[in-house]
């Protein structure tokens, strides 16, 4: 058996594989382990607010921007809780990563390399979405060279 | 003259409820909400940054429920959100590490990281394409995956802020221990550091001088119209700013909550797309000019509402007498639930308050023709 994943990639990194992933692919993942393990829901599924804070850049201060809805999941698996929140209100899915959540906690999950696959396809997708959007960078030709319109000049003055 | 309790209309109230299905179905066609999700996105973009709540699908469903009515949209949502509870507070949210999709900045040709056009309809033609039909609909979208598929990867890089040179030389000021307790007017720009809590508006009232956390919040769930509005006439010389767009900036930034089984621990739970904007102005420093700049960030792509949102912030440090350099005037008026409630209820029966102007009136017109005193 591999490495557990939980000795490779903190919390923050496996819910966002998870968040992006779709709900088929996690869908898989967590019956999987419920073919060998048998979840206790601890917190249903539901429906929930987030608030966002942000820390704005002229007065470097926090403020809250809005609030955005999220779903959330406590389960237990073997002893061992596993949890979820998701933006959105997808209560199956927040389900599945609660199950797969404990699972890695519990040191049974399997699906590592699954994870990783997904997680290159998300990157690939984004860096693909990112150079359709670099494709749009402004290249100017200044008739003026000493035009003073220049950041990076300011920067070296 | 006192109150009096009617009743009737329950039936016509009824009728009137139902007749608005007459008014959506006028043919069998349907609009799914996942296509106004997509194909109106920066209406929904508007409405979940007025009601202060994101949720693409909710709104887009809250659009189609009320014929496309942004204010009753917004009344759908404020009043959803209401019935849920507040579980969680994200951690900060530092739009530094935004994965930028458009950027631009009015003040600097070249800047770090370049300037990015993105999606903008800044430089299409305003004319109406009269092939533009749903049947185009799914070639769009096979074409544009196409096209995502033929990408050569790009790895996301984080750009700096324009501001930041301008920081760094001084011209800028600084707040890196800015203390947001105490009142937007009349603060020293170094002050202590706390990190407290922001004033939520949605929690707790409105207090005059408000903090700058309040101002920033309200602001930036205002109605579009209002705040841009307020903008132009600030521009137009009822203020005294007439700003360069230092930056706008639109793209992704994540979100995280700590988890609920660990607190060390932070979970990611997905992306929101925000527009943010700096705009500089020049302002008095002692015997010499500085550059002051004022800050704007909305939900969704609404450049128009995050750049009036950077003037309004500016106008409201300035202080002064223009309704836009007035706080409580700017705050208290521009919450699109708000308004559209109060105007709204000018709608709703005042037979007794109309039958006592109606009174005051005939008898001063009856005081007239006999001679009497006017102003009994």
């Amino acid at each position: 058996m591999s490495k557990p994943i939980y000795e490779q990639m903190d919390k923050k990194r496996l819910s966002r594989i998870l968040a992006r992933a779709s709900k088929a692919d996690l869908a898989v993942l967590s019956a999987e382990i419920q073919k060998t393990h048998t979840p206790l829901i601890v917190k249903e599924p539901g429906k929930t607010l987030t608030m966002i804070k942000m820390r704005e850049p002229v007065k470097q201060s926090l403020f809250y921007l809005g609030e955005v809805i999220v779903c959330e999941a406590i389960v237990e698996l073997d002893g061992e809780k596993g949890a979820a929140v998701l933006m959105g209100d997808d209560t199956e899915k927040v389900l599945d990563m609660a199950i797969i959540d404990a699972a890695i906690n519990k040191g049974v999950f399997d699906g590592m390399d699954m994870l990783q696959q997904l997680e290159k396809e998300q990157e690939s997708l984004i860096q693909r979405e990112n150079a359709l959007h670099l494709k749009t960078m402004v290249n100017f030709e200044s008739i003026d060279k000493e035009a003073p319109h220049d950041l990076n000049a300011l920067k070296k003055a | 003259m006192a109150y009096v309790a009617v009743s009737g209309g329950k039936e016509a109230i009824e009728e009137s409820i139902r007749l608005l299905d007459f008014y959506q179905c006028s043919n069998d066609r349907d609009v799914e909400v996942e296509a106004i999700e997509s194909k109106l996105s920066l209406l929904v973009d508007r409405v979940m940054s007025e009601a202060g709540l994101y949720s693409k699908p909710y709104a887009a469903l809250a659009l189609k429920q009320c014929e496309g009515s942004i204010e009753e949209a917004v009344f759908l949502l404020r009043a959803y959100r209401s019935t849920l509870t507040r579980n969680y507070y994200t951690t900060e949210v530092n739009s530094n590490d935004m994965r930028i999709i458009r950027r631009i900045s009015a003040a600097f040709k070249d800047i770090e990281g370049g300037q990015i056009l993105g999606a903008t309809y800044d430089y299409t033609h305003r004319l109406i394409d009269f092939d533009r039909d749903s049947k185009r609909a799914a070639k769009l979208y096979a074409t544009m995956q196409n096209s995502l598929a033929e990408q050569n990867p790009e790895e996301v890089s984080f750009c700096p802020r324009v501001s930041d040179e301008l920081k760094r030389e001084g011209l800028i000021d600084r707040y890196d221990n800015y203390d947001d307790s105490t009142s937007t007017h009349n603060r020293s720009d170094q002050e202590s550091q706390t990190d407290r809590p922001p004033h939520d508006v949605t929690t707790t009232m409105l207090e005059f001088p408000a903090q700058r956390s309040a101002r920033l919040q309200t602001l930036s769930r205002a109605d579009t119209g209002f705040i841009s509005g307020l903008a132009y006439s600030a521009l137009r010389g009822f203020g005294q700013v007439h700003p360069t767009v230092g930056e706008l900036r639109s793209g992704y930034v994540e979100l995280c909550v700590v988890s609920p089984l660990d607190e060390n621990e932070s979970l990611c739970v997905g992306e929101i797309l925000i527009t943010e904007v700096e705009c500089f102005n020049t302002s008095d420093d002692k015997d010499q000019l500085k550059i002051a700049v004022g800050y704007g960030a909305v939900f969704g792509r609404n450049e128009n509402k995050a750049i009036s949102m950077a003037v309004i912030d500016r106008e409201l440090d300035n202080g002064g007498e223009y309704p836009t350099q007035d706080e409580e005037f700017v705050l208290t008026h521009g919450d699109s639930l708000e308004m559209n409630g109060f105007v709204s209820h000018l709608k709703l029966p005042h037979y007794v308050t109309f039958q006592s102007k109606l009174d005051s009136v005939r008898k001063t017109r009856a005081a007239d023709a006999t001679g009497g005193d006017t102003h009994e």
